[in-house]
């Protein structure tokens, strides 16, 4: 299993796609909460770009003080994990196999993975965060008192998801190009 | 024929699995941003808050008037405002109350004032959150705006958060430290005089697009008004307060 992750990140490509799409994903969670206030001061005609871009720099600070050290947690390894998992995929897709056959398994836990994640980013007891919002539209926010750790299980359990169909790819990878009886 | 058709399935599985999540992310950003600000306010005046039921317009535009039945910290007549609603159960609104006592307490933030309002949230923390909010309002009722800020600061230092806290024990320790008379305290925690201004503060968070803690409007000198979401960093709340200092 480590073999092919080596194998894989030997080539300075798939490094620079994996903390890509790690850094994508890290940025949209930590100004997910702010995207109006981004907004704004994008727009804005009176800030310079060098106000602009501190500002933006600044926010990243917040996965400090807006989430709990778990949510941090999770944040953190869904980002680097859905940026390992793109780069395998990317891998298998163009050295292995040529296509997308035989690993829509792990594509679709690794999806449901980052859904997941998504639903735990966010500041869980105070109800900024996505499942806070899609609870009050159905005006079910009372459920998040029902959940032992506020909501945050759906982070911890995207982190899972995507372990799984990290593993599910790297034995997709590691299997030898045989023709399998159905 | 039946083989070929489940491949074929199968080959749409993970575009059609990005469509969704991407359906899901699209959604979450609409969530998030719910309301704009495209009008300014009048950041002064004389209005009280009145307790009324909440229009979900999520408009930071919509932020009721400072007066000087506010609570503020720094400069009353300072030309910045940053209006925070809090919860005193949340840990974030802990957080973030250390944060605007440190923004507040930098040299070079005179033109900057801190104006505190309630968003205690039932749902979360409750009975907790709002016996704390009637009682710092009692505790501005007796001592004024020294007395209300030195109970928040002092309940905030405390907390333990998420309904954790024996405000039995605590609230009457604060009231002594903060050199209250502890009966004359009690009647007025005890009346419930002060609901239906928390629960004006509550609307008025929830109109301007509030659906947690903290939730935050900067006021820019020429009204522009910017929503800050959660317990953003020191850093973040300055170099929002230098771009606004440019809106006159």
């Amino acid at each position: 299993m480590f073999s092919v992750i080596g194998q894989v990140f030997s080539n300075v490509k798939y490094i620079v796609l994996a903390i890509s799409i790690a850094t994508i994903v890290f940025t949209f969670a930590v100004w997910l909460p702010n995207f109006q206030l981004i907004g704004l001061v994008i727009s804005s005609s009176t800030a310079s770009v060098i106000e602009k871009i501190n500002f933006l720099l600044s926010l990243y600070g917040s996965i400090g003080t807006n989430f709990t050290v778990i949510s941090a947690w999770y944040t953190i390894m869904i980002a680097v994990l859905f940026g390992i998992q793109i780069a395998l995929l990317t891998y298998y897709i163009r050295k292995v196999r040529g296509g997308m056959q035989g690993i829509t398994k792990a594509g679709a836990v690794s999806v449901t993975g980052l859904i997941s994640g998504v639903f735990g980013i966010g500041c869980a007891a105070c109800g900024t965060f996505i499942l806070t919002s899609l609870l009050a539209l159905f005006g079910a926010t009372g459920v998040l008192a029902f959940l032992p750790f506020g909501g945050e299980e759906f982070g911890i359990l995207g982190v899972l998801l995507l372990l799984y169909s990290i593993f599910l790819l790297l034995k997709k990878i590691n299997s030898p190009l045989v023709c399998e009886i159905a | 024929m039946e083989e070929i058709t489940q491949k074929q399935t199968n080959q749409y599985l993970i575009p059609a699995a990005i469509v969704i999540a991407g359906a899901f992310v699209a959604g979450a950003l609409y969530l998030s941003n719910a309301g704009t600000a495209t009008r300014s306010v009048t950041n002064t005046g004389d209005a009280q808050p009145v307790a009324q039921a909440p229009e979900p317009t999520g408009s930071t535009n919509e932020v009721r008037q400072v007066t000087s039945e506010d609570h503020i910290k720094g400069n009353p007549d300072a030309t910045i405002k940053i209006v925070e609603y809090s919860d005193f159960e949340c840990p974030f609104c802990k957080q973030f109350h250390d944060t605007m006592n440190e923004i507040i307490g930098s040299d070079g933030n005179d033109d900057v004032a801190w104006v505190f309002r309630q968003f205690p949230l039932e749902q979360l923390h409750p009975v907790k959150a709002q016996a704390v909010a009637v009682a710092s309002e009692c505790a501005a009722e007796q001592g004024g705006n020294d007395a209300f800020w030195k109970f928040t600061d002092g309940y905030f230092d405390v907390t333990l958060t998420n309904n954790r806290t024996d405000i039995e024990t605590i609230i009457p320790q604060l009231v002594r430290e903060t050199g209250l008379d502890q009966s004359a305290f009690q009647t007025c925690f005890e009346s419930g005089k002060y609901d239906d201004h928390i629960e004006a503060d509550i609307a008025n968070a929830v109109e301007t697009g509030g659906r947690g803690t903290p939730w935050s409007i900067l006021v820019a000198p020429n009204g522009k008004t910017f929503p800050i979401n959660g317990a953003q960093p020191a850093q973040a709340v300055q170099q929002l307060i230098e771009i606004a200092r440019n809106e006159k």
